[in-house]
Parts: structure tokens; sequence; C-alpha cells
């Protein structure tokens, strides 16, 4: 079989193969009942490479394809990626502008769209983005009709409902990042206050990924002890106040890094990363992330709204829901993040007819 | 005990701690021989970050200390690794401009200086990043006595050397990522070619990390196979001049990767978290980098030169080098490679 590689152009003999490695007497070719994992990365900036290198890093998959609209620089991750094989386990890296290289994902991850100006809303990004979607979306239904979507491009929850619309796929199988990556820098200042594990904080940011984010302080655990009673021992009066101030830190973190690097990356990798594993390896483990909100926690059945939530992840998608306790003020304010984003969906339907 | 956290600083309760937690009866303070590992990385660039991430990822230290000159973009990189706490063990993430924080490092890898432009060769950045070293050195070898010094600026055997110079430290102790990312480059292109696993390919390239690279085709192995007897059963292979092509290509692959992207990031990032797990964890792991190269393969012991040579790593450094049987041809290349840094050295104002 003619090899065709860089080296055979470059006039290494194609026949080598054969002259090292010899297959035993009457092998068969593999059962077709196996098959490989495959992601795809649909954008190849800081997001889309951060992501793509966590995932080769953590072994998570047997292929990788890249896609992006430039093809230099495409192809340029492409081989900084492939040169580190030495070091990697044996993971094809496959790229093109062209979406047919997505063709049989098993999860497609959306990163393509314009990136948050320092001062920009996450809701000011929207119109930009709406347009690329209409180019990428049905093409990757289209090459991976049984995959899953995961929309991580801002604003996420009104591009997660976008990308639901524009591929006709099933509710759960349209995933976005949502507050995962909210609640990990929660987690993350709540555990270096307590002096304490990341992990053994469980701790959930829902709703909007923005602004409107509700923090669920009533059921916050940390080693199984709920410390908002813990809390309630303290300076009961000025307690909501220093609160909505923490919640408002842990949205005002993202910004930071904007202004501080120009954009944000290595977090987002791990936390996508973390989702891509929960997906693939059937984990059923609890992530908050945008889904479709409808029928939860009083959001109304005729509203289609994609906010996040904790929900069960497993090969099949979305597995489930959490149904949590919330507070009045909690359950209030996941109604409001719900009406801001929903205004928002109805500007916007009005241009996807 | 006081808290200082992000979260005291906007009221939140300080002592939280203690009502959560209580310590058992008559504990005592850890042992003072058990401490963390740590890990300081100079230049908060991409291939400074890509390195620092990639440690992470990998969970090989306790502590990583950045630094760089550039105090906003260092602080935002820092808050980026520290949000995925949730994803990752608790290494702890330190970040200044000033190199005190780099106290105590296990590994010290500097990667500041001044990125390759396309078109530029290796050489040329030489005398931007001689004055650099000038000030990151000194102060790194002061608060870490007895670290390994890990250096992957370019160019990287003549940078190796000056920081060899600049610390005072004993030659094992200084190492060059040199031709370890190479030999991957190389050991990818064969694997692809060959349909084996790149980790089943053991083939080095040595020599200067440039365009005067050598590649050992005599002792390339292939699951045991030596794979040269089978290329020069092929004529016209060498009548081509074909195995020479190939190096070249090894050479260009990363000028066309920053060509293509404007850097490269994530195989050094690869190849220098290889290096560092090597080292801290003792593997006694073979690896072509960059070392102080006299009195090996025919180079003569006045010439203090430093080029890649396949050498076994572990917790104090370079242990060993291998002792490769070379052709007359690759030594011969081997021999020029030094000469050329050698030259570059002398014309060195340290």
């Amino acid at each position: 079989m003619k090899k065709v590689s860089s080296l055979s152009q470059l006039g290494l003999n194609s026949d080598i193969h054969h002259a090292l490695f010899r297959p035993i007497q009457e092998a068969a070719p593999p059962s077709p009942t196996k098959r490989r994992t495959k992601v795809s990365v649909v954008g190849t900036g800081n997001v889309g490479m951060a992501i793509a290198q966590t995932i080769l890093t953590q072994n998570l998959v047997d292929d990788l394809a890249l896609v992006d609209a430039k093809p230099d620089m495409l192809r340029g991750e492409m081989l900084d990626l492939q040169h580190a094989a030495a070091f990697l386990p044996h993971t094809r890296i496959l790229a093109s502008p062209d979406y047919s290289i997505t063709a049989g994902s098993d999860i497609c991850i959306i990163t393509a769209g314009a990136r948050q100006i320092p001062g920009e809303t996450r809701l000011n990004l929207l119109h930009r983005n709406v347009a690329l979607f209409k180019q990428i979306v049905p093409p990757v239904a289209r090459h991976s009709p049984g995959a899953l979507l995961l929309v991580v491009s801002n604003p996420v929850d009104v591009l997660t409902y976008i990308a639901w619309k524009l591929s006709g796929f099933p509710a759960n199988r349209v995933i976005g990042s949502g507050t995962n990556l909210d609640s990990s820098r929660f987690r993350f200042l709540l555990a270096d206050h307590l002096e304490v594990n990341a992990q053994d904080v469980q701790a959930y940011m829902v709703g909007e990924h923005g602004d409107s984010s509700v923090a669920l302080w009533s059921s916050i655990s940390v080693g199984g002890l709920p410390i908002l009673s813990q809390l309630k021992g303290d300076e009961a009066a000025k307690e909501q106040e220093v609160l909505e101030k923490i919640r408002r830190a842990v949205v005002d973190s993202a910004y930071e890094v904007i202004r501080l690097k120009g954009y944000t990356s290595w977090a987002i990798g791990y936390s996508v990363a973390s989702l891509a594993r929960s997906l693939l390896r059937d984990q059923h483990r609890i992530h908050p992330v945008s889904l479709l909100a409808k029928g939860f926690y009083g959001i109304p059945d005729d509203r289609e709204v994609f906010l996040s939530l904790p929900a069960q992840l497993g090969r099949g998608g979305v597995l489930g829901v959490a149904n949590m306790q919330l507070t009045e003020e909690e359950a209030k304010r996941l109604r409001r993040s719900a009406d801001t984003l929903w205004s928002l969906q109805y500007e916007l339907e009005l241009e996807l007819v």
C-alpha cells in the first residue's frame, strides 16, 4: 500500500513498513463494532487550542480534528501539536478549513467567535457571533449527526440556544460550557479562604454565564459541612452584601484576566476538557452547564431558554438536571436571569426566521 | 491566625477555617525533612506558559512560580491558571516580577528572551538575549543555590553556556532543552512514515539545536530493528541525499510553525515538561539535551562548549552521557557543530 507521508515526499521508501513488520497469517480486519473516539474543535484561537491541548495531554481521545477559517494558523497549530508525538500517546491530529474533517465526531466543540473586548459585556458580542454560527453549525451537524454539541463561544447561553435551533439536534445533545468555569472560580476563592482543596468544595453558580449569574449559597458544602449555617453565627446583617460582592468578584474575575493578559485560555481549557471527559467516559458527574431550562425551577414551559443548571452528564449528553433546594431569593434571581436571556433571544428570533 | 485572601478583603469571615476543621490533639508540625517540590518558570510568554500549563496538567510539582517583567500579563496568566483549581490537583501557583518568588526551587526554567523572527536564524538572536541573561541568571542562582537550571531560550546552546558562566553552578546542574524537541520531531516524521508509535522509535538528533544539528541515523532503532540497514539497501535514496533532506526538514519544521502561527509553544511545552519529569522524579531516562560537551566524542578538553548529546537525567541533573557508536560521518558533523558553536562563543563579551 503506497504510503503518503512527509517523508515519502522527500524520497524515503514507501514500502519500508513491510520490511520492518510482518502481519500474522490469516489476520482479519478489525471488528466493525470497535471504533475510535473523536473530538472536533472549531476555532483554533487561544481558547480552542487550550481546550485541544488539554484534551490531548489528558489522553481523552483517539482522533482530534481542528477547524478554522485561517488555514496558515490552523496548519501551524496542527504541526505544533504533532511535533510533540514522542511525548504523547498516539492521538491522531487532523486539521482542515473544510468541515468534512469533523465527520463522525463524538463531540464537536465550538469556540469560534469574536473575542470579548475589555469593557464589552458578553451580550454585546452576540450579534457578531450569530452570523458565524449560521456558517458553522449546519455543516458540523450534517457531518456528525449523532454527536454531542458543546458550545463555548460567548455569550454562551444564547449561542447554545442558537446552536440547538440551527442543528436540529435533540436538546440533551446540545450543551453550553455555561457556568462550569464560574463555579470553578467560585470554588477556588472559597477553597483558598477556607484552606481546603477546591475539589472538596461543592458550590454551584447557575443561570446566565455573565452578569446575572446566581450563586447558590444555600447549597454550598465543604467536606459535608453546609457553610452558610456557619456564617449565620457571624455578622448576619452584613452577610447578604458580602455574598453579593463575592458573586460579583467571580463574574469580574474573567474580565480581570482579559484586562491583564488580553484573553482567558487555560482555565476554560481545563473546564471544557473536564466536560469532555464526563461526556465521553459516561461519568454521570454533575456539572453546571447551559441547557434547555424550560420547566425547571419555575421557568415556564413555553420559555425555550438555555441557561446553566447543575446537570448529570454522560455519553448521551445531559442525563438529568439536579433537583436542588433553592431559597426564595435564589429562585427569584434564577428566574430573573432566565428573563434577561429570554428577552435577548426574543429579539434574535426575528433575525433567525 | 488572620487569613489573607481575596475573600477576606471582601469581608468574608476570617476565622471560619477554625469552625469548620479542628486539628488532632498533640499534633506536631510537619517533619523538616519533608518539603514541597517547586518549579520556577522565568518568562510568561507563549513558551513559558505552555511549559507551565503542561507541568500543571501532568501534576509534576507542588509549587509553581512564574516570573516576568510585565506585571499585568504575569498576573493575568497566574489568575487564569488559578481559576482552574476545581479541575486540578492542589498546586500552589505564585507569580511576581521579583525573583524572590523563585526561592528554593528544585528546577528553574528560563524561557525569557526575544522571539525568533521569521527568517532570523537562532544565532542572530544571541546578542539580544545575552544582556537579558545577565539580569536573570544571577538572582535565580542566588535564590535557589541548589537548583537545576534548565535553559530554553534560543539560541539555546550558547545561552546554556552563558547561564553556566553567570550562575557559577557545577556543569551537571546546567541543562539546555537542546535537541530534545528536534528529536521528537524526527521521531514523529519517522513514526508517521513507518506507521508505528513515535515512542517506539529511538532516534536522536544531537549537536547544535539549529542548522548544524546532526541526525544519528546509524543508531536509529524501531522495535529493536536498526533501520539504517534497510535504508542503505536503497541506492536511489543514497544518491539523492534523502537522509540529509530529512534532517533539514526537521530543522525547518520549527521555522515552518513560526511562519504559520507566529511562534511555537505546544511541542516545546511537552518537551520541557518531559525533561522536568525525568529530573524531578529521578527517572534515569536518556534525553538529548544541551550540556558541557568537552571531552566527549572527540571534542577537545579545552573547548568549553555546550551542545546536545544523549544524556541520562535524574534528580542531580546530568548523571552521565551515553557512549553511542558514531560513524565517521556523524562524528565529523558533530565536531563541526561544536566548532560552529565555539566560534560564536568566542565573539561573546562576557
